[in-house]
């Protein structure tokens, strides 16, 4: 082995590390018994666990997060494919101007889009029902979407598209023949990217909580607020898991895959 | 069902300034395997594309069979377009490509799944069926997107530089394939290249196109022998044009090769301004300069291209110019080395007079 290639491989073992270390640190506090960080551990247990899953507040807020992320990821997915292929293919003036602003939410801070909503909430008097929290994360996921899409979209053969006309299919089948299955796995990638965001979302969720309506993120912080034990660390093992299972789920039933060159 | 297509001046303007095409007709004939020819940006993709329906002339009318398919959408038209590069639909099996059309048709199951098998076996990929794209060569994705573009027996078959993507062997294997394919189904096929020999190779009628307009329409023989326009004598093949005055002397015409300083006799062409003519290199004969026996023109080799079948040379006339001349390579023919002289001369019916 050169000395190069050695050097290499330290650098994205060092990487990996960087990474993955402090999930490693969440497992293993997670699994000791003891109420605070330590290591190495002094035993092992699952604990922690159980008090997360019997615990109603944790509950109900893993079981709403779940519910927002869901429908969040529809809707994302809906806005954001729509919005790439009205960019990509309907000769729209100023395409450009319009992409820069659907994705203007990946630019700004994820605290100002959140304060920015409150207040536009507080002014229309809407208050901070569940619809206001959903409608926020839409907002801040549709990008990913509309970024994914318009990727797969820009490396679209038009030619299969007309390939299918000039079979025979008008408009409408051409979509739903060609079209969408197309460019699947650009709107799948994104609606994964959504889940996540809005699984995880904080600083927007902060604002735009109404009260007994707390999603995940927001119980765990309150929760830190006073104490910090491994329940804790159980939940964001659980959140972790979740997020995994989602994506390695939509990849093996719908597939992520793309079809070679397009 | 075939049909005959009418082109009648049609254009095509992008922006209200490019022509794409610039008045063009065109009549192909029932059955017929018709050429565009011409090199890149000629308008033969738009015209095609006009066919097909893709693209809306801006004014002029295309008739198929008669009838006025300008408002037809592409989809109602009822052709099948073989593109460049395929366009196979690579989240799709081979059988399910094959079968796209008929399954757009509403035709069922049963009749799709035997349909389907036929077209397959005409291009002999019946194993190949539950592949996808990807996993087959170039030559097999044009056979598939041959059996997808006949298999709904459509009225035209059009193809867009189909075999452009193919190495030389395969892609006269598949000239012959596809030529032999057209004659069984009798469908009139237009067939857009840019390749001279595959088209004087497959078709009935080419029209060369050059900067949106048609420069001639005939048979590969008629556009070879006598070409009608500089344009056309030069991109077929090889040519060399000579330029000159007809004038009347001793009661019959003679071309003068002014530039050159030659007179060509008998040359069957109204005495006036300048004139273009062609003259094929095979068409000259060559003599060695061994004698002053009377020639056209006198000149000494340049070069001399071994060609196999024959050969090429390069021939430099008294006043600087080159011809090409082509002598068939025969057992008793030899080389003329460079630097040889040699007397030119050939049959003044085989000049051939252009109209610009």
């Amino acid at each position: 082995m050169t000395p190069g290639r050695l050097a290499y491989i330290a650098l994205n073992a060092a990487i990996l590390i960087f990474i993955l270390a402090p999930i490693a640190i969440i497992f293993v506090f997670a699994v000791n018994p003891v109420p605070y960080i330590d290591f190495p551990p002094s035993g092992f247990t699952w604990d922690w666990f159980v008090q997360f899953f019997t615990s109603d507040i944790f509950m109900r807020s893993l079981w709403l997060s779940l519910r927002v992320a869901a429908i969040v990821t529809l809707l994302a997915v809906f806005f954001g494919a729509t919005a790439s292929l009205a960019i990509a293919r309907g000769n729209l003036p100023g395409a450009r101007t319009i992409t820069a602003f659907v994705l203007s939410p990946l630019m700004l801070p994820a605290i100002l889009t959140g304060l920015a909503l409150f207040q536009a909430y507080m002014f229309l008097d809407i208050g901070r029902p569940l619809w206001g929290l959903v409608m926020g994360h839409v907002l801040v996921t549709t990008p990913y979407v509309v970024r994914t899409t318009l990727a797969v979209l820009h490396n679209f053969d038009t030619r299969l598209e007309e390939a299918a006309t000039n079979l025979g299919a008008g408009p409408v089948r051409v979509y739903f023949e060609v079209t969408l299955p197309l460019i699947k796995p650009g709107v799948i990638a994104g609606g994964i990217f959504a889940f996540i965001v809005s699984f995880d979302q904080f600083p927007v969720s902060l604002f735009l909580i109404g009260p007994g309506n707390e999603t995940l993120p927001i119980t765990l912080f309150n929760y830190l607020k006073f104490e910090m034990d491994g329940r804790i660390a159980a939940a964001s093992v659980v959140s972790i898991l979740i997020s995994l299972v989602v994506v390695i789920g939509i990849d093996r039933t719908v597939g992520l895959r793309s079809y070679g060159k397009m | 069902m075939s049909a005959s297509i009418h082109i009648e001046r049609a254009s095509k303007v992008y922006d209200g300034a490019v022509r794409a095409v610039d008045r063009i007709d065109m009549d192909i004939r029932e059955g017929e395997f018709f050429a565009l020819l011409g090199p890149s940006g000629c308008g033969k993709t738009t015209t095609l594309r006009m066919i097909a329906g893709f693209e809306q002339p801006t004014e002029g009318t295309i008739r198929v069979s008669g009838k006025d398919v300008t408002g037809v959408p592409a989809h109602k038209r009822d052709m099948g377009m073989v593109f460049q590069n395929y366009a196979l639909f690579p989240h799709r099996t081979v059988r399910e490509n094959v079968g796209f059309g008929l399954r757009m048709r509403g035709i069922d199951k049963a009749t799709v799944a035997r349909k389907v098998d036929r077209a397959l076996e005409m291009v002999s990929l019946s194993a190949m069926g539950e592949r996808r794209p990807a996993q087959l060569s170039g030559g097999q994705q044009q056979r598939v997107a041959l059996a997808r573009a006949i298999v709904i027996e459509p009225r035209v078959l059009l193809c867009d530089e189909p075999l452009g993507a193919l190495d030389k062997k395969l892609r006269q294997q598949m000239q012959f394939e596809l030529k032999e394919l057209q004659k069984t189904l009798g469908v009139t096929t237009v067939f857009v290249t840019h390749d001279q020999e595959e088209a004087m190779a497959m078709s009935d009628r080419i029209a060369i196109m050059n900067g949106g307009r048609v420069e001639q329409i005939g048979t590969p023989s008629e556009i070879y022998n006598r070409p009608k326009t500089r344009f056309a004598a030069d991109f077929i093949g090889d040519t060399n044009l000579l330029s000159g005055k007809v004038v009347e002397r001793d009661g019959g015409k003679v071309l003068v090769v002014a530039e050159d300083g030659f007179e060509i006799p008998g040359a069957d062409h109204h005495p006036g301004g300048v004139v273009h003519a062609a003259l094929r290199p095979e068409k000259i004969v060559l003599h060695p300069d061994e004698s002053d026996a009377p020639c056209i023109v006198r000149g000494r080799i340049d070069s001399a291209n071994f060609l196999g079948d024959s050969i090429l040379y390069r021939i430099a006339l008294p006043k600087g110019r080159h011809v090409l001349a082509r002598a068939a390579n025969t057992a008793h023919s030899r080389m003329l080395p460079p630097g040889a002289m040699t007397r030119l001369d050939w049959q003044p019916s085989d000049l051939v007079f252009l109209a610009d």
